[in-house]
Order: structure tokens, then C-alpha cells, then sequence
């Protein structure tokens, strides 16, 4: 055994434990910060009612953009919810991407929506419209029928027809609560000259129950994986998102709710075709172009609008979607890692793009190798295990704090599990999660830099299971 | 290595402690906050009830008598008076006034000046309904405060059917800073007619040009007819985003006397204002704008001719028979689109 070696590697798993404990405090930090914001944010809407920008004529009207790709399974559910929202001027831009299952005909059918001639200024690229359709029972919902060209290439499209000067771009398989677009939109009403885009809470929809268009029971599925991803979820918005907002260091607005002002996004030209993750790679673009054109901007997270949207039950089909958003941030940073370490870009460059540099990117591969170091001292007999064994139990009981702390979060937003049941399951997930849900994910995010490298950027199936209905 | 193992010891036990204890606080936290919110609704359906059953009474010996049992619960009383205020009137509107005078006056007047924002907050989502002259000086405060604040403010003074809050909005919104200008269109659109002397007041003097747009962008979204000579006044300004705004709300306006501004709105250098002046000419549905909205269908930029599609199928038969013509013609290809996707949709609209 080379003594030098032995010596980098101990090193190196001391920076990894310096680098876990780092890791650890920053979220924990970011929590702290998302419990104050959400506690402001609740008292602060507390006396501004939603009927008010409801009733307000200078609100802005919103095109409503869903691009769906063989989305048969939920597309008619969703299409409901979005029909049955309270705003008080919006249109519903619902393009079939050349799906090739019924996504096309139950729409059509569903709605009674027939052809129409729209005319539209194509002001981003797109494949060819086939045809758009249209109905009068139906006045604000368009069907756009287009030649498949993957997600952004059916936003580009959704853009060039819509009407309106702010558009808010959701999944097929997501399901938005009535009152979602009231509140998402206030920032654009406080600050309708700065704010560039808004989003909201992305909450899973496993397990909920509908009635026409709106959720009707808040259940937690009976499915592990999709309560694993439940605990997710709120640490990732409720956690951190909020704080990211805070810092005004926002670089994603989630593709499946956002909300965006469309002659910024035109400028910027739209959604880029060969962006794996499209929405990271717009809010970048967007917030290069102000910070480029000198414009004051801010891209918002408000904490109580939420869009429902189906999680994978099954590990193969989760580890393909993290893996393409894994690639997606790996891209971001192939394509705009000049604005790292920045001041020209403000908060994002200083701030931001370091940030998701060290603990989102590299994070899964200092901790494959992290493990992979590990089993090299095991190999060799280097190993104190009563030390590694706290350790362990260490890095268990902080993972499981975190969950918890975004539990909370939960507690504090406006929409909880009603169920004490459910926070005592959600609790024991906490701790479960750290055995292996997470050290899944990292491997699957390090194998994510292999596919990059590699070429293989492409999406995959996902698994559509509906929404459940009363 | 031994003294690594205690701290990690140590830090493992704390962890362990902070964690319990948070979940602990997870699960007693959601207890009370049940049990407030059960109270809560209680007290609410409690107040409602008793409200509910002075509704037609004479006096107001009874709303003093209810201020009185429900003074200790003001956030209580204070939703069910903000509720309650959007829906009764007259006499019994001043039922809520006498409950709002005799438990939260003083409470509200504490907290339209204190430091937390909240509390401001709290007391903005009263202004619009008991509001009075003495607290012009603090409302004006607080339309300057943060974007929040401002939107609370604007949307209650609003909804204020007091006399006395127009003079004081248009102080407020003359004096103050451009940047907060925005805050008040709410305001001034909510005053609907009242709003006819301040405007054409503060049209004659020499505000910012931001705040006159704004002024001109309320007369239509009203619409305040008789002021439409106000507006016209501002077709010949220099500034293209102020004339975009006249020929809006001329269109809203619908007078047919403005016609000669429209038609020469329509004529603008800028295509922005020629795009929405002949929306408006859409809009008035005179025979005489027939020829320049066809001619509008020709502009090499899609809003004019998208707005004068529009225009012509709001002018019904006469302009179908143009947009048909159009169709027809082949020297100009987006012209005869325009014109075409124009007749489907009327095809479209009549079918239905």
C-alpha cells in the first residue's frame, strides 16, 4: 500500500466530511430562512384576499401553455382543473406534441373542439402545425396539433399562438389548485415592472383525490418510493427554493408551474430545443439577458400557489427522470458556467451558480467517491469503525432532521396532510430515506455525468397513472 | 481519534435531541393550531350569528352592545367586519361602523402607524370601509410603504364609498413619488365616476408623464365619457407610449365625434399607436374607418393588421364584406391570411 496514497485519501475523506458537514448547515440555514419567509408570507396574505386581484381590471391576463406528449392518462383531468381556475382573463394552450397515443382525440372529443384557421405571429421556431382547434363552449381552451419536437419545441409553439403578455407554462400531468394563478401572478401586480417570473409549490398528486378539475382529499400515497419523494419535494421548494428566492438568487422555476412575462422570454428567443432541463435553462437565459441589458429584474417563489403532478412508483423510471434533470443542470453549467464566480451577474453570479456548483452538481461525486474511498480503507483495514459507525448515525439523524424541518415547512404553508397519521408516517420516512432512497439518487446523479459525456441525452418513457377520482 | 469519537458522540445526542424535540413541536404545534382554528371558527359563527340578528333593528344600541362581548377577540371581529362591510349598506353599514368604533378604533389607529408591517398590513384591509379625514396623513404613508403595503392600501381605499376619500387619493397620488404611481390605478379605477373632476384637475396640471398616462389608461378602463376631449388634448404629445394611451381610451370611449383623432392616431409614425388606434377605430364602428382599416390589413406589421382584422369583424357585414376581399387578393399574401383566419372566425362565432 503506497503510504502517499494512503495520505491524499485520508485527506480526502476529511474534506468529504468537512464537505457533508457544510452541506448539512447550509440547508439547515436555508430552512431557518424558509420558515421566517413562509411565516411572512402567510401573515402578509392573510389580509390581501385573492378575490381582490381577482376583481382588480389592470391584472394581467395569462396564456396558460401545457405541451403534452402521450399525456392520454391525465391530460382531460388536467385540461378540467385549468378550465375551472378563478382568473379573471386567461386562455388555455393545450399542444399535442405528435403524441401517438389518444391524447388527440380525447381532447378533441372530450371538449367538442373542432378545427379552426388561428392565425399567430411565429416568432420562435417550431416544427409544422398540423392544425389548431378550438370550441365555443369552450372559448379560452386552444388545441394546438403539432409534429413532435420534444418539450420546448411544443412551448415555442404554445408561445408563437398565444395572446397574452404573461404565460405560465405547466405539465400534462399536473393539476393546479383554483385559486394557484391568483396568487402566483401577485408578484407581478406588486412589482409588475421587475418581476420576470414567478413560481410556485410542485406538490405530487399520488394518492390525492379529485372531483372534477380540483383536488378534493390531501391522502399520502401508499406507494414507498412516492412518499420518499413527497419528503423530497418539500425539502426542495419549502426548503430550499424559498431561501434561494430570499437571496435573490432564484435559477429555476420548475417547467410543470411557472409563470413567465412573455415579451422577456421572446427577447431571450424562448425555450432553447436541445436543453435537457428547459426550465433551468430559460430562467438562466432570462436572468443573463437583464443582467446583460442592465434591466432590474427578479425571479420570485411564492410559497402557496401549488401544482399537483404525478411522482414515479417505480425506481427505474425515477432514476431515468433524475437523471435528466441531473443533465439538465450539467448542461447549464456546460453552456453558462462563465457566469460562475461573475459580479457582472449580480447574486447569480456570485452567488447562485457557485452554490449549485458545489453542493448540487459535484455533490453526488464527492460522495460516490466518498464511499468509494471508504471501502478502499475497508479493503486495507484502515478503518475506526466505532468513529464511522457515529458517523453514520450522524449523518442518518441530520438527514432526518432536515426532512423533518421541511415537514414543518409543510406545517406552516397553507395546505398540510390533515391526517396526524400521516406526519407520523412521513416522520418514519425521514429516517428511512437516508438507508437508501438517498444514496440511490446520488448514484444515479453520478451516472448522470456518464450519460452527459457520453451523448445520451435522451428523455425516456415516463409512467402516467392518472389522478384518482371520488 | 478518541476525542473526535466524543465530539461526534456529543454532536450525535444533540442531533438527536433537536430532532425529537422538533418532531414533538411538529405534532403539538398541529394540536393547538387545530384547536385555535376550531375556536376560532366558533367565535366567527358566534359574532356572525348575533350580527345576523341586528340586521333590520333600529339603533345601534345592540352592534355597541355586541363591540362590547367580542372586544377581546379583535382579529375575530375584524374579519367578520371586513366581510360583512363589502355586502350591507346604508343603515346597517353603520352597524359595522358603530362595532368598529367602540372595539377596534383605537386599535386600528395604532396600527396604521406602527413600525410592523404586519400590523399595517392589518389595518390597510380596514381603511377602505371606516375610513375618515384624520387619517389622510397616515394613508398617505402607507401607500409609500412596501409593494405590499401599497397594494393593501390601494385595494381598501378602493372600496371606500366615503366622499371624503377622493380628495384624498388625489393628493396622495399627485404628491407622491413616480415609482409609486402604479399603486393607485386600483384606486382611481374603483372610484369609477367620482373620479371625473380630479382627473381632469390633475390633466391640466404639469404632472409626470407617467402619472399621465396612468390618468388617461383609467378615463377609458371606466369609462369616463365626458372626458374624452381631456384625452384627445394628448394626441399630439411627443411621447409614443402617451398617444398608445389615447387612442385606447378613445376607443373605449366609443364617441363618435372623435373620429378625426382616431383617424389621424391611425396614421401615427409609430406602428404601436397605429396598431391600437385602429383597435379603437374597431371599436367606434364607423363606416368612414372601413378604408383605413382595410388599408391597415396591408401594414407590414402583424399587431396592426391583427388589430385591424378585429377592428373590421367588429364593424360586422361591411367589414366582413372588406376582410373578403382582402381574401381574395393575391398581391399580398399576409394580407389575404389575415383577412381569411378573419372570416373563419366569424364563420367560427356565428356557427355557435
Amino acid at each position: 500500500m503506497n503510504p502517499v496514497l494512503l495520505a491524499l485519501l485520508n485527506i480526502y475523506l476529511k474534506g468529504v466530511l468537512v464537505y457533508f458537514l457544510l452541506l448539512n448547515a447550509v440547508y439547515m440555514l436555508f430552512v431557518v430562512m424558509s420558515a421566517f419567509g413562509i411565516l411572512r408570507h402567510n401573515r402578509w396574505t392573510r389580509y390581501i384576499h385573492t378575490r381582490e386581484i381577482f376583481s382588480s381590471p389592470l391584472s394581467k391576463p395569462i396564456s396558460i401553455i401545457v405541451p403534452a406528449f402521450n399525456e392520454e392518462s391525465g391530460i382531460v383531468e388536467s385540461i378540467r382543473s385549468l378550465l375551472a381556475l378563478e382568473y379573471p382573463q386567461y386562455e388555455i394552450i393545450v399542444v399535442n406534441d405528435g403524441s401517438t397515443d389518444t391524447t388527440l382525440s380525447q381532447v378533441v372529443k372530450t371538449f367538442g373542439l373542432k378545427p379552426v384557421r388561428r392565425i399567430y405571429r411565429k416568432a420562435l421556431k417550431c416544427k409544422l402545425i398540423r392544425g389548431i382547434y378550438a370550441s365555443s363552449e369552450y372559448p379560452q381552451l386552444v388545441l394546438v396539433d403539432k409534429v413532435n419536437g420534444g418539450k420546448s419545441d411544443a412551448l415555442n409553439a404554445g408561445l408563437n399562438i398565444s395572446r397574452y403578455p404573461l404565460f405560465c407554462a405547466i405539465d400534462g400531468d399536473s393539476l393546479l389548485d383554483r385559486d394557484s394563478l391568483l396568487r402566483v401572478v401577485r408578484p407581478f401586480l406588486e412589482d409588475p415592472d421587475r418581476v420576470v417570473a414567478a413560481g410556485g409549490v410542485i406538490r405530487l398528486s399520488n394518492g390525492i383525490v379529485i372531483r372534477p378539475g380540483q383536488t378534493t382529499k390531501l391522502r399520502l400515497p401508499r406507494n414507498s418510493l412516492a412518499r420518499f419523494q413527497i419528503l423530497e419535494y418539500l425539502r426542495a421548494f419549502l426548503g430550499s427554493r424559498m431561501a434561494m428566492s430570499m437571496l435573490r438568487s432564484m435559477i429555476l422555476v420548475s417547467g410543470a408551474f411557472g409563470i413567465f412575462r412573455k415579451d422577456i422570454a421572446i427577447a431571450c428567443g424562448g425555450y432553447k430545443l436541445n436543453a435537457i432541463g428547459e426550465d433551468l435553462d430559460l430562467v438562466v437565459r432570462i436572468r443573463r439577458y437583464c443582467y446583460r441589458k442592465k434591466i432590474s429584474h427578479r425571479v420570485v417563489f411564492v410559497p402557496d400557489p401549488i401544482c399537483w403532478t404525478q411522482g414515479p412508483e417505480r425506481w427505474r423510471v425515477l432514476a431515468r427522470q433524475r437523471g435528466r434533470w441531473h443533465r439538465g443542470l450539467i448542461q447549464t453549467f456546460h453552456f453558462y458556467g462563465r457566469m460562475a464566480f461573475n459580479p457582472r451577474y449580480g447574486l447569480v453570479g456570485i452567488f447562485a451558480f457557485p452554490f449549485h456548483l458545489v453542493f448540487e452538481l459535484l455533490g453526488p461525486i464527492i460522495e460516490i467517491l466518498g464511499y468509494f474511498t471508504f471501502v478502499l480503507f475497508i479493503f486495507w483495514n484502515k478503518v475506526n469503525y466505532p468513529f464511522v459507525f457515529l458517523f453514520f448515525m450522524v449523518s442518518i439523524v441530520l438527514g432526518t432532521l432536515l426532512s423533518i424541518s421541511s415537514i414543518f415547512l409543510e406545517e406552516l404553508s397553507s395546505k398540510r396532510y390533515p391526517r396526524f397519521r400521516d406526519i407520523f408516517i412521513l416522520g418514519a420516512y425521514s429516517v428511512l430515506e437516508n438507508l437508501y432512497y438517498r444514496p440511490f439518487l446520488s448514484l444515479v446523479r453520478a451516472k448522470a455525468f456518464l450519460d452527459y459525456f457520453r451523448g445520451r441525452n435522451v428523455w425516456g418513457e415516463m409512467e402516467k397513472k392518472g389522478f384518482r377520482k371520488t | 481519534m478518541k476525542l473526535y469519537s466524543s465530539l461526534v458522540l456529543v454532536f450525535f445526542l444533540v442531533l438527536v435531541a433537536i430532532t425529537l424535540g422538533l418532531f414533538l413541536t411538529l405534532i403539538v404545534r398541529r394540536a393547538i393550531v387545530q384547536y385555535r382554528e376550531r375556536k376560532f371558527a366558533a367565535r366567527y359563527r358566534k359574532i356572525e350569528g348575533e350580527l345576523l340578528k341586528l340586521l333590520g333593528e333600529p339603533g345601534v344600541d345592540g352592534a355597541l352592545a355586541l363591540a362590547d362581548r367580542h372586544a377581546k377577540f379583535p382579529h375575530v371581529l375584524t374579519d367578520v367586519l371586513v366581510n360583512y362591510s363589502r355586502s350591507l349598506w346604508g343603515g346597517e353599514q353603520a352597524k359595522l361602523f358603530a362595532i368598529f368604533n367602540r372595539a377596534l378604533r383605537s386599535r386600528f389607529r395604532a396600527d396604521l402607524s406602527s413600525r410592523r408591517i404586519v400590523r399595517r398590513l392589518r389595518a390597510a384591509r380596514l381603511i377602505g370601509f371606516f375610513v375618515d379625514h384624520s387619517d389622510a396623513t397616515v394613508i398617505k404613508d402607507l401607500l409609500q410603504g412596501s409593494p405590499i403595503v401599497r397594494l393593501a392600501a390601494a385595494n381598501a381605499i378602493a372600496q371606500s364609498p366615503s366622499t371624503e376619500a377622493v380628495p384624498i387619493i388625489f393628493r396622495a397620488f399627485e404628491t407622491d413619488d413616480v415609482e409609486n404611481a402604479h399603486a393607485y390605478k386600483n384606486v382611481l379605477f374603483s372610484l369609477k365616476t367620482r373620479a371625473e373632476n380630479g382627473i381632469r384637475e390633475a390633466l391640466k396640471k404639469p404632472l409626470d408623464q407617467k402619472k399621465i398616462e396612468i390618468l388617461i389608461e383609467i378615463v377609458g378602463s371606466i369609462p369616463i365619457i365626458a372626458l374624452a376631449e381631456d384625452v384627445a388634448a394628448f394626441a399630439e404629445h411627443q411621447d409614443k407610449e402617451v398617444r398608445l394611451r389615447v387612442a385606447r381610451a378613445l376607443g373605449r370611449l366609443r364617441r363618435p365625434d372623435m373620429l378625426p383623432v382616431l383617424l389621424r392616431l391611425a396614421r401615427d409614425k409609430a406602428w404601436e399607436v397605429v396598431a391600437q388606434a385602429v383597435k379603437s377605430l374597431g371599436r367606434l364602428g364607423s363606416p368612414e374607418a372601413l378604408d383605413i382599416l382595410t388599408q391597415a390589413l396591408f401594414s407590414q406589421q402583424w399587431y396592426v393588421r391583427y388589430n385591424a382584422r378585429e377592428g373590421l369583424l367588429n364593424m360586422g357585414e361591411s367589414g366582413i364584406a372588406r376582410l373578403d376581399q382582402v381574401a381574395r387578393q393575391n398581391r399580398d399574401r399576409d394580407a389575404a391570411d389575415m383577412a381569411a383566419m378573419g372570416l373563419v372566425d366569424a364563420e367560427f362565432k356565428e356557427g355557435s
